[in-house]
């Protein structure tokens, strides 16, 4: 963890100090009841709950499925924003919710829902350019919107792209957003224990790596090209998968502040990675999103085959839901760690 | 170009080609050497050769593959881009007397990103051909929308324009319809990346296929270039002067719709070059097209590789999309000519 | 043997515009077409240089079909100056009367001596010769159309065809530029606004009316009160002029105010 949650008044600050005894999956703290109406800080608003929430509109895959893990299922009325199917232990619960959109729902298409809580993924669906709504005009109708801190802490999306980290994300955003869900939805119980497995099965994979083999190797993840044989868009240095890089002290060889920096391959040559990270993912927009057709380019490019990483066969692919802040983070941090370890590279 | 003459002066004529080739190689030998690899320019020379004559200097395989693989065939198709969107430009512009015509601004562009789209996402596999055969289609559906638009609204060149305009927000927003309904949701979303050219793919085999479709569209416009002076006073004085009219214009558009379909294919959508390059050239060397037409090839060749040595360096470790750069300089140029318009009439 | 229409046709937006013209040019003189707004003196001349095809009849160069000949030759034989041909380019005036060489150059030809010859002569022909590199834009209307005509001879035809080339310029350059014509020696058809013009200049008449030819012959035949009054609604009374020619004069109703005094 690089850098603790910020602005958490509401803090649930003994399970923090009991994180050191949560290895074992074991949850000793005893969450207090939340008291309504509740005010948090969500995106730099203030966001009121007279009661928990009953019917819930998530936009956005990890929103889904962090409320499907505190067994909230029966409190969503409709997702969207789907990336890849539902994960496995998620898929009874998922089968009674109404999906309104696979790609962005219409502002209509949630209100028609009569939802008591908006959460979203991505400011660029509910925020100050949100394609979806802006916060104000499900004030307007009286719908709290809640945007994941994820996406907003640290970050600048003002612009036109997948928007700016200006601090590296940590998994510690993830846990403030299952910790505001624990009190928005009165399950801090549950919330805490969440938490606490996945913050156990970090630990586990950053132990597997420990020691000086994988310090500092310098690795890429290469998410797609618009043309496989184009410029690639690599992880840049502060989002999703730099944490995870960072996780297991192996270095990002992008310093780019935009989360998915196009990137020529001539700039990967200079770099010449240990590991390449392929993502591996469902979307077919681009070519390159197919998986099959990046690894015959690391194979067959006359540059990018002569890479270290390419010659001694030192590539992870890693599911696309690992570059994303939620519940699947943590798988991503498990793959590449077991990638390092099996290529021998850690101690 | 007045008082040209009488007798071709060739020594002179040689001297200006020979010039202008040598600032051709010149662009293309920075291109190769300059880049975020940083390569020594001796071994920059020694990859070359062996590229080229197989002469088995010891140069690390990675250098070699960067210097001739991406960076030489980059560089040869920028300069095919270059030179042949600037040919296109000046071939439209003459053709239908406006001086806002380009590919770019007529809409062929954003039709040749239709097809090209169309076919990858609707999975006609991804081969260069198949995809140039439906950026073609594209341009050609983009075309014959624009002018059947164009006559609808009266055919004036004005009108031409508006449909041009008209014609490119249909496609592009096709484009984006395809896209984001036949796409599932993700991260580095921006359809727009679709209309932004990128030289980043490039490799030889799609140098082998633009540079005949560059030589023989380029040869057909020599071949016009006496034409296209005729129709400086209008298609009826063209005709007049025993042009046949409707044959040259769908010789010239069907080239231009090849020629731009082809880099599209390749490359992407790249604006402003058809329409900056053929006025700059136009200052150089006058109006009429035998000089015209190489020269836009020439300098929209030089403009290109320049362009993207720019968009290769100007944000470290990031590639500006080569639009973005030549935007930069077109947008001013674009303001300028629409100053000089304004003033000449 | 010239130039001649055989009962052509001409329509557009289902309106005939030249509705069943018969007429010839005589070898060497010049031929006026007159008739008001909208007659179809501007379509006519068009079907006659092949720039619109006729729908019926037939124009016939020399007694061979026009639609037959390939449009270079046509070019070679025949020039056309349009009312008003302006252009963006940034031409001189020796490019614009280079354009005139254009059909008897081939596509890869280069600049001949006789090209120049050519146009060195054209431009003699019409007095711009010391204008010879002037910028076209920087002309004067008169200057413009000069150069058009000077184009039209740089083709080397034996017809010129000239739709109202003295519109929108004043007296003087009216006349300068008719009288020019007249010293061409070149068989000329011309549409015309200004009856006295026509009479003045013209060696036969065509009076259009509603895309018909109602009248045709010398000034002195076609020019009567009782046609200009009934193709063109005015009131005229016709007399002999200071050259010769007849000079038609405007009658007023004296009741239209203001402009009797």
């Amino acid at each position: 963890m690089t850098r603790s949650a910020r602005g958490l008044r509401q803090s649930m600050c003994a399970v923090a100090l009991a994180l050191p005894f949560l290895a074992g999956g074991v949850v000793s703290a005893k969450a207090e009841a939340t008291r309504y109406p509740l005010t948090i800080e969500n995106c730099g608003h203030q966001v009121t709950f007279d009661k928990a929430p009953k019917r819930v509109v998530a936009i956005g895959q990890t929103q889904t499925e962090i409320l499907y893990a505190l067994g909230l299922g029966d409190r969503l009325v409709g997702t969207a924003v789907w990336f890849s199917p539902v994960a496995k232990r998620f898929e009874a619960a998922n089968a009674g919710v109404k999906r309104l959109a696979d790609n962005d729902p219409s502002f209509e298409a949630v209100v028609a829902q009569e939802p008591d809580l908006v959460t979203a993924m991505f400011e660029w669906h509910v925020g100050p350019n949100g394609i979806v709504g802006k916060r104000d005009q499900f004030a307007k109708l009286k719908v709290p919107a809640y945007v994941s801190p994820s996406d907003c802490v640290g970050k600048d999306n003002s612009g036109a792209g997948d928007g700016v980290r200006t601090q590296m994300f940590t998994m510690e955003l993830v846990y403030r957003n299952i910790r505001e869900f624990g009190q928005i939805f009165d399950v801090a119980d549950k919330a805490d224990t969440l938490i606490a497995e996945l913050k156990a099965r970090e630990a586990k994979a950053v132990a597997a790596v420990a020691g000086n083999g994988a310090k500092d190797i310098p690795v890429t993840v290469w998410f797609s090209s618009k043309d496989v044989k184009g410029d690639a868009f690599l992880a840049g240095k502060n989002g999703v998968p730099a944490y995870i890089l960072a996780k297991l002290g192996a270095r990002n060889i992008i310093t780019t502040n935009e989360e998915w920096p196009l990137v020529g391959w001539e700039s990967v040559a200079a770099a010449n990675p240990a590991v390449i990270v392929v993502v591996k993912m469902d979307r077919r927009r681009f070519p390159a999103d197919d998986i099959d057709l990046k690894l015959n380019f690391l194979k067959t490019d006359a540059v990018a085959s002569k890479l270290d990483a390419v010659r001694n066969n030192r590539i992870v692919v890693m599911d696309v839901g690992a570059t994303r802040a939620g519940l699947d983070t943590v798988d991503g941090i498990e793959a590449l760690a077991k990638g390092i370890e099996s290529f021998g590279l850690a101690k | 170009m007045s008082h040209a003459p009488i007798a071709p002066n060739w020594p002179a004529r040689i001297a200006i080609a020979l010039a202008a080739l040598l600032a051709l190689v010149t662009a293309i030998a920075l291109a190769v050497t300059i880049g975020e690899m940083k390569i020594p320019l001796s071994t920059a020379f020694q990859a070359l050769g062996n590229g080229v004559f197989n002469l088995g200097y010891p140069v690390s395989a990675i250098q070699q593959g960067v210097i001739f693989d991406y960076r030489l065939s980059r560089a040869l198709l920028a300069a095919l881009c270059g030179g042949t969107l600037a040919l296109s430009g000046a071939i439209l512009q003459a053709l239908l007397r406006n001086p806002l015509a380009e590919p770019y601004i007529l809409g062929i562009s954003a039709g040749a990103s239709t097809g090209a789209v169309a076919v990858m996402i609707l999975g006609f596999g991804g081969t260069v051909l198949t995809l140039s055969g439906g950026a073609f289609l594209g341009a050609i559906a983009a075309l014959a929308v624009v002018a059947l638009l164009a006559t609808g609204a009266g055919g004036s060149s004005d009108r031409v324009i508006l449909a041009g305009v008209a014609g490119s927000q249909l496609f592009n927003a096709a484009t984006a319809t395809i896209v984001t309904t036949l796409a599932n949701a993700e991260q580095a979303r921006g359809v727009m990346f679709w209309l932004l050219g990128n030289f980043g793919g490039v490799r030889w085999p799609d140098v082998w296929v633009a540079t005949p479709v560059a030589l023989i569209c380029f040869g057909i416009c020599m071949l016009h270039a006496k034409v296209l002076d005729a129709f400086a006073f209008g298609a009826d004085a063209a005709a007049s002067l025993g042009v046949a009219v409707a044959r040259v214009k769908i010789v010239l558009f069907a080239t231009t719709a090849v020629m731009t379909a082809t880099m599209v294919s390749i490359v992407g959508t790249v604006g402003f070059v058809g329409l900056v390059i053929p006025h700059a050239a136009r200052f150089l060397v006058g109006p009429a097209h035998a000089r015209l037409l190489p020269t836009c090839l020439v300098i929209g060749a030089i403009f290109m590789i320049l362009a993207d040595i720019l968009s290769r360096i100007l944000v470290p470790q990031q590639i500006l999309p080569i639009g973005v750069v030549t935007a930069l300089f077109g947008a001013p140029a674009f303001a300028l000519i629409l100053y000089r318009a304004r003033r000449a009439t | 043997m010239t130039l001649a229409a055989h009962d052509i046709r001409w329509s557009a937006a289902r309106k005939m515009i030249v509705d069943g013209v018969t007429l010839r040019a005589e070898p060497g003189r010049i031929l006026g077409l007159i008739g008001p707004n909208g007659s179809g003196k501007s379509s006519l001349l068009r079907l006659l240089c092949r720039l619109r095809k006729v729908e019926s009849g037939v124009v016939t160069l020399d007694d061979r079909d026009l639609a037959t000949m390939a449009r270079r030759d046509l070019a070679r034989r025949l020039a056309f100056v349009e009312q008003q041909a302006s252009t963006e380019v940034q031409l001189s005036v020796c490019d614009v009367v280079k354009l005139g060489r254009t059909p008897h150059r081939g596509a890869l030809a280069s600049w001949t001596d006789a090209d120049e010859a050519a146009v060195e002569a054209a431009l003699e022909r019409v007095d711009m010769s010391e204008r010879h590199d002037q910028l076209w834009h920087t002309l004067s209307g008169g200057e413009r159309q000069r150069v058009h005509i000077a184009r039209a001879l740089a083709q080397e035809p034996r017809e010129l065809i000239l739709d109202e080339p003295t519109n929108h310029l004043d007296i003087q350059h009216q006349l300068s530029i008719l009288a020019l014509l007249r010293r061409l020696g070149v068989t000329c058809i011309l549409a015309l606004h200004d009856l006295n013009l026509a009479s003045l200049f013209c060696d036969e008449i065509a009076v259009m009316h509603e895309g018909r030819v109602v009248a045709s012959g010398t000034p002195s035949e076609v020019l009567t009160e009782d046609l200009i009054s009934r193709v063109f609604g005015v009131a005229v009374s016709i007399r002999a002029g200071a050259s010769g020619r007849r000079h038609i004069e405007y009658l007023i109703d004296p009741s239209d105010e203001g402009i009797a005094r």
